[in-house]
């Protein structure tokens, strides 16, 4: 990933490039302490069955690291995420395939930004995990027109 | 009115009397400055392989022109440094008497459960490192009891800000938390 997309070449309707992670207790844990979280539910399944989930569950900012990376491999590492907005559905336990599909729903520049926005969900094994929207920022040259 | 009601109301009445008002201490400063090792390892956590987080090359020519820390990894950088030690018998509270008002209304009114809904972020600006950010977090709304698919329960929604060193707003965070009553469970 070492080159991104050029604004002028999106068109709304286009898909992001899907995004699949196989989770495991490893995941979630790793996740719920690179982001700061200690709370026992994400990392210790005894704790987390006593508060009635079958097991240890995904934290609220690894999904936001997921969002992150879903957008950015799609779009580059010229592109800046301007705007995340996620609601949570069904939880995500050990052993679940998280799948994140998107779409491409309106595109608007200023001078030297170019903005696209997308609307994606994250999909699980009991249902939908995340739904949000999103909006990112790649560079554009002030010279160039609005659409190729 | 039945003594519930009178209870419910008296609940509602001292959660409406904090919406506006800053959750925990108020202000809370970032334990350490943005930095590489933190940023390598929440990009490690998530598999994320964008250069501009951790090589500096890459970073360098890119329109960032440095390093920068993932966006939305903005409300890692004010997560509580926490006391391991008793953690689960504070019900995974990071630190001691950190309760902020709002919470502990809900849960001596037997709201104990907790889910997080809702993260809507606004970004100003990429963090670099160095930045030292603060947040400041306040109560935007509480809803009244609802049903919901875990028990009874109230959605408390707040607004948190964070700001540089400077003071200038690098991003602002709407977060929604269910606080629900525990049915089924024994």
């Amino acid at each position: 990933m070492t080159t991104s997309l050029d604004w002028h070449t999106i068109t709304v309707g286009d898909a992001l490039t899907p995004l699949v992670i196989d989770v495991t207790a490893t995941v979630i844990v790793a996740g719920a302490i690179a982001t700061r979280d200690y709370m026992p539910v994400h990392h210790d399944r005894d704790y987390a069955n006593a508060q009635g989930a079958p097991d240890i569950f995904m934290n609220i900012l690894s999904d936001t690291g997921c969002c992150s990376r879903f957008l950015t491999d799609w779009a580059g590492p010229d592109a800046m995420v301007t705007r995340l907005a996620i609601r949570l559905g069904v939880p995500v336990f050990p052993g679940h395939t998280l799948a994140y599909t998107g779409t491409v729903t309106d595109l608007s520049r200023t001078a030297d930004e170019g903005f696209v926005e997308i609307e994606f969900t994250a999909i699980d094994d009991l249902g939908e995990h995340v739904s949000g929207t999103a909006t990112i920022s790649l560079p554009v040259d002030p010279a160039d027109g609005d659409r190729s | 009115m039945t003594p519930g009601d009178h209870q419910t109301s008296a609940l509602d009445e001292a959660l409406a009397a904090l919406v506006g008002q800053p959750v925990g201490n108020g202000r809370t400063v970032a334990p350490d400055p943005v930095n590489q090792p933190m940023i390598r390892h929440w990009a490690a956590a998530f598999e994320d392989a964008n250069p501009v987080y951790t090589d500096v090359e890459a970073a360098t020519a890119s329109r960032f022109g440095e390093i920068v820390a993932p966006p939305l990894m903005l409300q890692t950088w004010t997560m509580a440094t926490p006391t391991i030690t008793g953690i689960r018998e504070r019900g995974g509270s990071p630190v001691e008497g950190d309760d902020a008002a709002v919470l502990s209304l809900l849960d001596d009114a037997g709201f104990v459960g907790t889910l997080a809904t809702n993260s809507e972020f606004e970004i100003m600006r990429p963090l670099h490192l160095g930045d030292r950010v603060s947040a400041t977090t306040v109560v935007e709304t509480v809803s009244e009891e609802k049903r919901t698919r875990l028990g009874p329960g109230r959605f408390l929604t707040w607004v948190t800000t964070y700001v540089d060193d400077a003071g200038e707003v690098v991003g602002t965070q709407r977060f929604r938390i269910l606080k629900f009553k525990p049915e089924g469970l024994s």
